[in-house]
């Protein structure tokens, strides 16, 4: 790779990639590709199935790559298309529910204050754990999402609130109790 | 934390993706498909252009066939005219070339419409063949 792609904005790659540019896509796939698996895999897709659909997201950035007008990060935009790849393609397999699932409650964060926010979604249900992912993850607002999703707006709103009550409730750090407080000295 | 000062968090946290040991084979492969994609496209662009210059081709033949015969029509008839104007023309700009080189005896305008017609057909099927070969090397 120059150094010459290294030094390049996003914005700058991806107006070379619109001309038809491989090699400045592939650094920008290489720098946000991480945070593009990431959010699917947040959003509980396997990493295998991650893989893919990132990989699907990006060769449709590639196609749009003249779209983006660098109003957002390259991020933000790319995860946004593959969320909704995503969505289509578990659509075909699955249907969300309304109502709370009898779900399975993962182990509370063990050390208080340590933010693992892959950790804390594992308590939250499938479809809260989509829906918050795609509300703070992928930028999407809450009709874009009642909209992938086929769910009603409410419900929606319903699910983010309930899963951040949840990941507030594992990631915030613990207040320290009256008269435990350390003193130094 | 209140759930206004939380949001904010909760976005930050998940905008600090870990890095994956695997990114630059990851985009490795996307480079490759990109490259497979664009290959399969100029495949088909290139087939594309062979098959309407074939059928181009065919159909210039029906034509000339068509000319060929007692049942000339109209349109047929009038490109062939035309033809034989700029044909004309051309000599006419040509020949003090043809003068310079000692080709004066040479007469485009003794070549018919259809000929030229011919000349320019199969010159442009030569450009599509020669086009198609110069992609292929690129691939």
């Amino acid at each position: 790779m120059t150094k010459a792609l290294i030094d390049l904005h996003d914005v700058e790659l991806a107006a070379l990639a619109a001309a038809g540019g491989r090699r400045e896509f592939g650094e920008l796939a290489r720098r946000h590709g991480s945070a593009v698996r990431g959010l699917l895999r947040r959003m509980g897709a396997q990493p295998s199935e991650a893989d893919d659909v990132a990989q699907d997201a990006f060769l449709q950035a590639f196609e749009k790559c003249a779209e983006f007008r660098g109003e957002g990060t390259f991020a933000s935009w790319v995860k946004r298309i593959a969320a909704r790849l995503y969505l289509k393609r578990k659509s075909r397999n699955a249907r969300y529910v309304a109502e709370t699932e009898n779900e399975e409650i993962a182990p509370a964060v063990d050390t208080p204050g340590l933010v693992d926010l892959d950790e804390a979604l594992k308590a939250l249900s499938e479809t809260e754990r989509l829906c918050v992912s795609l509300c703070h993850g992928a930028g999407l607002s809450h009709p874009e999402i009642a909209a992938a999703l086929k769910l009603p707006l409410g419900t929606v709103k319903s699910h983010v609130k309930r899963g951040l009550d949840k990941l507030r409730a594992r990631l915030q750090p613990e207040p320290a109790p009256y008269g435990r407080t350390s003193h130094v000295g | 934390m209140s759930a206004d000062e939380f949001d904010p968090f909760v976005e930050r946290a998940f905008a600090r993706a870990p890095r994956m040991a695997d990114e630059d084979l990851f985009a490795a492969r996307i480079e490759t498909r990109l490259a497979s994609s664009t290959r399969l496209r100029t495949m088909a662009l290139t087939m594309a252009g062979l098959i309407g210059g074939v059928v181009a081709v065919r159909q210039s033949l029906n034509s000339a066939m068509d000319l060929g015969t007692s049942s000339v029509t109209m349109p047929a008839l009038s490109l062939g005219q035309d033809l034989q104007n700029v044909s004309y023309d051309a000599q006419l700009s040509v020949q003090p070339i043809l003068d310079q080189f000692g080709l004066s005896d040479m007469a485009l305008g003794s070549m018919g419409g259809m000929s030229l017609f011919w000349v320019g057909t199969v010159a442009l099927v030569g450009l599509a063949i020669a086009g198609a070969m110069k992609l292929s090397q690129e691939i």
